[in-house]
């Protein structure tokens, strides 16, 4: 037995030997130089005008706009000092700014910019989501300094468009393929932005430095590593024991950093600095005006006074998310308009429903109209414990005025098959959040393919509301589309065709050594050129 | 042998040829479409022209059985198509994270076999008194106990607490002890049990008895004669374990953030990425019977009652 024990000794130090060779050292140690964010995959080659794998928190990092979006929708410069809009609005001229160069060193000129445009508009096909591409008729260098963009239509959210983290960004002309077609892939990610990507390490990290030729105000931090952890509560224990250094809600695929409990804890304990943004886009309901009961104005505004959104954030969004009435925040732009709030008032919801013939039975709990029961479907994703949560806390506040709600639990696929089909008594969705919102929410409620068009197309004037819609996106006179605006806005609150929950925050967590952390104006862009390390 | 192992390697082909059929209809009749998710990725609105254009860009919009020959066709020129989220090479990709979960099943594996054999022995030696309760005790709670939930307890313990070891990722032998560990336990009980039962059955054989007649000492007894013999059912399991420790990879590479190929075969769940998918399970198919295989040959060398080939001759 002695000497077995003896031999298995040896085996294990031969072993334990054995693996110390193999180990990889830790290839990239963060100094104090270093900023240490995580996300939930590589960020990928950094295509500026392609989509996933490409992370959009990471194409804003390396590639600059024209334009850029500012707090409360202000437009602010970027690559473009200036511009100025024909009368007619379907003229953009824009001088670039002087001196900009690429982070290789060549200049980025109205030829690049062209470049660049004329790329996009080659694969016009995959940007179809995006009204601008579409409305783009040509793009002009006229001279060094100078760009032109023509349209189609004076198509006015043209400069919030330009501001996305994507496919509108300044890829330099040296790292296009050689085919000049960006779609065929890129030769390496140089843009003018502050940070360029050094390194990528497939399912560990990706290694940013600063670009010491950039145009703007220069970051104070040499280095941003961005580690890969898929799961969030892997996340918080990184963040937890120093690995990371900031929780980033950033948008997109990887939007849920850690969960908004573990957010709360963090808050709670205090031993992170923690921060929540002002509203981002809202989650609301869509409510059927074309399916059931909901048809029924009456009903639809019976749900939204039965409806308890007070106890609802603060059980379920724990106070961080603060209750919608509308269905665009006041701060969006064009949105403050002071419409009366839907107050939680069971009397009135039950007052409602009595009005418009849905009456109590004896002894059912729930009410009938000519012998059809008060019954509503929730469409929700099953696997989703917010919008679990929401559905039966919702369940519970209507069974109280007499509505019954079904709750119809699926995966993901099936569930956005049902935003586009109709197939739904109410169902969940999010507006688009900035710069998208409204113009472009807006715009989708034309699209039959849309949770919105389903759930209005029962209105009576509906086929006017997509008129005032088409219009608006189009008017070049500014009084007279915050006048269309209000219209369209203040018939979509009164029909009751959506029930807002909340306005969804960005969080941000981190640790003591960081200062200058704020949320940025657009969820995609992260400003890392504004924190500190110490 | 040589034509035992040749049949055997011959066999290999059939067999993913069948995988490969049941796992591309599985993929495809399975709820979720690889367009719809390809855009939610992508931060794209779900509409029909969009989707129209997604299913063109990625192959779907063919018929099933087109897509199936023209993938199979490429696969035998060892092209498995490209992933519908990286847009690499999909052998590539498996291949690149294929070491890192070698590394870390292979480690759980030492962990297991280490751990197992003293345990495994001691509980036999001890029967029905304390040692023995104890390991059993252990036995049970660590078959029963999720590796994901051993994950974060021992993340809560070393690193949140204690701060002896990293929490996460790849680097060190510090970085590998917390996720093989995690990953370990289950096999290692299993085996604990394995080998007690094994030893307990073979010391009632006669060949025990005559041994002690002839005055051997007690551990050339259990040594030798009980502990040789009660080695092959552990040889077999290995084979089992090499099994858990793959599939249990996937699971505790998310926790520990390991850059292996579970964690890139659950993005791939996830995202409903077809090709990565269904080169991910022929690669583990391959790797199962291949093992298999190797066990049965290890059979035939360690214990000389096992012939392997006289069956076939027969």
């Amino acid at each position: 037995m002695a000497h077995m024990r003896a031999r298995l000794a040896r085996n294990v130090f031969g072993v334990l030997a054995a693996l110390a060779l193999l180990a990889v050292p830790a290839a990239v140690l963060a100094g104090p130089e270093t900023l240490v964010y995580s996300w939930t995959s590589n960020v990928g080659e950094l295509n500026p005008h392609l989509y996933s794998p490409n992370q959009m928190f990471a194409q804003a990092m390396v590639y600059d706009p024209l334009v850029r979006y500012g707090e409360g929708g202000a437009i602010k410069p970027a690559l473009a000092e200036k511009w100025e809009i024909s009368p007619d609005g379907k003229t953009y001229t824009f001088t670039l700014r002087q001196g900009v160069t690429f982070s290789d060193g060549t200049p980025c000129d109205a030829a690049a910019v062209k470049k660049n445009f004329d790329a996009i508009l080659a694969n016009a096909q995959k940007h179809k989501w995006l009204e601008l591409v579409a409305q783009i008729e040509a793009a002009e260098a006229p001279d060094p300094r100078t760009f032109r963009l023509v349209l189609k239509n004076p198509y006015y959210p043209t400069l919030q468009e330009l501001c996305l983290a994507r496919p509108l960004r300044i890829l330099a002309p040296s790292a296009f393929p050689d085919s000049g077609n960006t779609a065929d892939g890129i030769k390496k990610p140089v843009g003018t932005g502050p940070w360029k990507l050094v390194e990528t390490k497939k399912g560990e990290y990706d290694l940013f430095e600063r670009n010491e030729s950039y145009w703007g105000k220069k970051p104070a931090i040499q280095k941003i590593l961005v580690k890969v952890i898929t799961d969030p509560n892997t996340r918080a224990v990184a963040f937890e024991t120093g690995e990371i250094d900031l929780i980033y809600n950033a948008g997109g695929h990887g939007t849920g950093q850690v969960s908004l409990e573990t957010f709360a804890a963090m808050q709670k304990d205090g031993k992170a600095k923690t921060l929540v943004s002002g509203p981002q886009a809202t989650r609301n309901l869509a409510i059927n005006s074309d399916r059931g009961p909901t048809r029924d104005l009456a009903v639809r505004q019976a749900i939204l006074h039965a409806a308890n959104k007070a106890a609802m954030v603060k059980g379920i969004f724990l106070d961080i998310e603060k209750p919608a009435e509308t269905l665009f925040s006041p701060t969006t732009p064009y949105c403050d308009l002071g419409l009366p709030p839907y107050a939680f008032d069971l009397d009135k919801a039950r007052t409602l429903l009595d009005q418009a013939g849905w009456k109590p039975v004896p002894g059912g709990e729930f009410r009938e109209k000519d012998g059809q029961e008060l019954a509503v479907d929730l469409c929700f994703e099953g696997n989703d414990p917010m919008q679990k949560a929401v559905a039966e806390t919702l369940q519970g506040d209507l069974r109280k005025a007499g509505i019954r709600l079904n709750l119809i639990g699926e995966e993901p696929d099936s569930f956005l098959a049902r935003q586009k089909s109709g197939e739904f008594g109410m169902i969940f969705g999010d507006t688009w959040g900035a710069p998208y919102d409204p113009h472009s929410m807006v715009s989708s409620m034309r699209a039959p393919s849309h949770a919105d068009y389903q759930a209005q197309v029962g209105l009576p004037m509906k086929a006017a509301l997509d008129e005032k819609i088409a219009a608006v996106l189009v008017t070049v006179d500014e009084a007279k589309r915050r006048e269309m605006y209000r219209d369209i806005l203040t018939t979509l609150h009164e029909q009751a065709v959506y029930l807002p929950l909340t306005y969804t925050v960005g969080i941000v967590a981190h640790r003591d050594n960081l200062d200058g952390v704020h949320y940025g104006a657009i969820q995609s862009e992260i400003p890392f050129e504004d924190m500190v390390k110490k | 042998m040589i034509r035992f192992i040749a049949t055997r390697l011959a066999l290999l082909v059939p067999i993913l040829l069948a995988v490969s059929v049941v796992v591309f209809v599985m993929l495809r009749m399975g709820q979720g479409d690889p367009a719809m998710a390809y855009l939610r990725l992508s931060n794209i609105p779900p509409t029909d022209e969009a989707l129209a254009v997604a299913r063109e860009a990625l192959g779907l919009n063919r018929p099933y059985v087109t897509q199936y020959l023209d993938w199979l066709g490429k696969a035998l020129r060892g092209d498995f198509g490209i992933s519908y989220v990286t847009k690499r090479p999909v052998l590539g990709e498996l291949l690149y994270y294929l070491p890192a979960t070698l590394y870390l099943a292979g480690v759980s594996l030492f962990f297991t076999l280490a751990g197992s054999l003293p345990l495994g022995i001691v509980a036999a030696l001890k029967k029905d008194r304390l040692p023995d309760h104890v390991t059993r005790l252990f036995a049970y709670v660590g078959v029963s106990m999720p590796s994901f939930w051993l994950g974060f307890l021992l993340v809560y313990v070393f690193s949140v607490t204690l701060g002896w070891l990293p929490p996460m990722g790849r680097g060190g032998p510090a970085h590998v002890l917390m996720p093989a560990v995690s990953l370990a336990l289950m096999s290692l009980c299993i085996n604990i049990r394995l080998i007690r039962t094994s030893m307990l059955e073979n010391m009632d054989h006669r060949f025990v008895l005559y041994a002690r007649a002839r005055g051997l000492s007690e551990r050339t007894v259990v040594g030798g004669h009980v502990l040789r013999n009660s080695l092959i059912p552990v040889v077999t399991a290995v084979g089992m374990h090499l099994g858990e420790l793959l599939g249990g990879a996937v699971v505790v590479e998310s926790v520990f953030a390991w850059p292996g190929v579970g964690r890139f075969a659950v993005s791939a769940i996830f995202n409903r990425d077809y090709p990565v998918l269904q080169c991910f399970l022929l690669m583990m198919t391959a790797i199962f019977v291949t093992v298999n295989l190797a066990v049965d040959i290890v059979y035939a060398v360690i214990d000389p009652r096992i012939r392997i080939g006289a069956g076939e001759a027969g």
